[in-house]
């Protein structure tokens, strides 16, 4: 049986922290900060949502002078869909546990 | 052994120096990404975990662009052939290439001794306690029941030292005491 994309528990704990403020650019340490993942797990996760499409990203100039410009990240239109179709899914999960 | 905090960060640096020269080129603005939030986080030891990771997705990224595009090295000409010695130079991988591949893997396993050590220094077992409980006396036990020696007589030293003050050895401080069978049972 083929494995669903981007359905590990990482790539679920990203998917939900982008989503939640979904119109903002993270940055990646930002990101690891809030899911909880390290850089060598994270990166290989935003590298394979960006080839997939569902996330973009852009050089950002830094805040305070003498920084280099961060590389920031935000869900793109399907990648949004496929974040909060994921979302139901762990509500629906977790309701039929409840229940069960 | 110790590692100043800027020590740390240049390892870190290092690190992520080595991660963006594994990347290949299509990847390398993540290689650049990876670094540069390197400037952004304070704490020098996060700073080398981070680079860790760095290099770790580095690694990963360039094993699944192999696997997924040709392979740049797939040509045979391409890669130095080996004639009894190596030939640095002659095909894509410079010496000064392998070199610092080379010292750069080991640092990472060094690095890695490193925190495993630190880690083990608190899990040793602490010492055990000494015991130093002077032996008791037995107890009050009339003759008619106590025990005998088989020899009949114990042989003292000639220069053992009675003036030395003696260990405490009443036992008032032990609780449970000590009972013998009655010598006939009773009706």
């Amino acid at each position: 049986m083929p494995r669903k994309p981007n359905n590990s528990r990482q790539a679920r704990a990203l998917l939900a922290a982008l989503l939640e403020r979904a119109q903002t650019w993270r940055h990646g340490y930002d990101l690891a900060k809030e899911t909880g993942l390290k850089s060598g797990t994270l990166y290989p996760l935003l590298m394979r949502l960006s080839e997939q499409g569902l996330l973009e990203s852009r050089w950002q100039e830094a805040e305070r002078p003498g920084l280099p410009p961060r590389h920031v990240y935000r869900l793109t239109a399907s990648g949004r869909a496929l974040a909060r179709e994921q979302d139901l899914a762990a509500i629906a999960a977790e309701r039929a546990g409840a229940l069960a | 052994m110790n590692v100043s905090p800027g020590g740390w960060r240049q390892w870190a640096v290092k690190l992520a120096q080595h991660a963006s020269w594994v990347l290949p080129g299509a990847q390398s603005p993540w290689a650049e990404a990876m670094r540069r939030e390197l400037d952004y986080i304070e704490d020098d030891r996060a700073a080398l975990r981070w680079a860790l990771g760095c290099v770790l997705a580095s690694y990963l990224a360039s094993y699944k662009a192999r696997l997924a595009g040709p392979l740049p090295r797939s040509s045979s000409s391409s890669l130095p052939r080996w004639r009894g010695k190596v030939r640095w130079g002659q095909g894509r991988i410079g010496r000064g290439a392998v070199l610092r591949h080379a010292a750069t893997s080991g640092a990472v396993m060094l690095l890695i001794g490193l925190a495993l050590l630190e880690n083990a220094g608190g899990q040793t077992e602490p010492p055990r306690p000494v015991v130093n409980e002077a032996p008791c006396d037995p107890p009050n036990i009339s003759p008619d029941i106590g025990p005998t020696l088989s020899s009949g007589t114990v042989s003292v030293p000639r220069d053992m030292d009675h003036s030395a003050p003696k260990p405490d050895t009443s036992c008032a401080d032990r609780v449970t005491p000590i009972r013998f069978p009655p010598k006939y049972p009773k009706r």
